[in-house]
């Protein structure tokens, strides 16, 4: 057998991964083989240090900014319910407003090249809010409002 | 008799963390912190030498914890914690560093270190090395290793952090990454391998 597939062996030893009978015919080879006597001192050295390696701690303010974030994101859905049926239609009607000014510039588009053009990434997000109202429980957010520019 | 005891203490641990689970997913902010602290270190660890920089992994590791708790309710028990956890650090490392991709970036562990040289945070590991020049050649070897891991592609690496590091198994890993075990282990073998060239380098004296 090549040297290379001793090489794998001197892991799976380190392991408990070997059969007795693999183990026995790694160590024979190691006896007449110097090039793998020094792999196997490389892959201890190796294996060692990776098993050793300093751990880091998380920084701790990591955990109470996320509690944070989650605090705020609470507050944010905890609207009250009349605001976001008060909110929701103008919200539509801009959404309608964007969608048909879209539209109107896609098709000006077409016919200044003759073909249609691939949706601007802006356009796709447009098409994506628009997928989201489609879902029935849908109801906006302050961070909706935002995205939109709405409450500007 | 003992093995017995540590698999009781097991199902205990596992049972508490099923509890936790079910609260923060009925959004018992309390309970997700839990977790949180459970996971903090592992997960720090393992994002830190991911994408090789203390700064990002802080953002990166905000990132998981509040993709998990946005993802928690649809968390069905099917793969542990760890693994799902891993498996949103994973993918949201993998997608940072392609981000980071154009900009030239040479990933190197010294940038974990203080204005005063000193690294920041390490925690040594608990072995006591009494002769000072064992301990200056294993923190040399660390350096080494540490490089070639930095060196190697993201494929090797999520894979051998993930085993020689973390400690998970070849099927947990294989459910992180989700590839079929002989791929975890073939990986695993071309990382060893490309680590082992760099630690021979240096025990023979060459210049890495
Ligand atoms: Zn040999």
């Amino acid at each position: 057998m090549k040297c290379t597939h001793y090489e794998r062996w001197l892991w799976d030893d380190l392991e408990g991964r070997l059969s007795a009978a693999q183990r026995q015919e790694l160590y024979a080879h190691l006896q007449v083989c110097a090039r793998c006597q020094r792999q196997r001192d490389t892959v201890l050295t190796t294996y060692r240090t990776l098993h050793a390696l300093p751990r880091r701690r998380a920084p701790e303010h990591v955990v109470q900014q996320v509690r944070t974030r989650l605090q705020e994101r609470s507050q944010t859905r905890a609207i009250p319910a009349w605001w976001k049926r008060v909110a929701l239609a103008p919200a539509l009607g801009l959404v309608a407003a964007a969608m048909w000014w879209g539209w109107l510039s896609m098709s000006s588009n077409e016919e200044r090249t003759g073909v249609a053009t691939k949706p601007s990434p802006a356009e796709e997000s447009w098409v994506e809010i628009h997928e989201q109202l489609e879902v029935a429980d849908w109801s906006p957010t302050v961070s909706y409002f935002i995205k939109t520019g709405y409450t500007r | 008799m003992v093995s017995s005891i540590g698999r009781h203490i097991e199902v205990d641990a596992l049972s508490a963390e099923a509890v936790l689970i079910e609260r923060a997913q009925a959004r018992d902010e309390a309970a997700f912190e839990q977790i949180m602290n459970l996971y903090a270190d592992r997960l720090y660890n393992y994002i830190v030498r991911l994408v090789g920089n203390p700064t990002d992994a802080e953002d990166l590791l905000q990132e998981v914890f509040l993709r998990a708790y946005q993802g928690l309710p649809n968390f069905d028990g099917r793969a542990s914690l760890s693994t799902w956890l891993y498996r949103i650090a994973t993918n949201l490392c993998i997608d940072h560093q392609r981000k980071r991709a154009r900009r030239v970036q040479t990933v190197s562990y010294h940038a974990a270190e203080d204005e005063d040289g000193e690294p920041s945070e390490w925690e040594l590991p608990d072995t006591q090395t009494p002769d000072p020049l064992d301990a200056a050649l294993s923190r040399e070897l660390q350096q080494v290793v540490e490089q070639a891991i930095s060196m190697l592609s993201p494929k090797l690496r999520t894979v051998l952090l993930l085993y020689d590091v973390e400690n998970l198994s070849y099927e947990e890993i294989a459910r992180v990454l989700k590839i079929p075990i002989g791929t975890v282990k073939s990986r695993l073998n071309h990382a060893r391998g490309q680590i082992q060239k760099q630690v021979d380098k240096y025990l023979r004296g060459e210049s890495i």
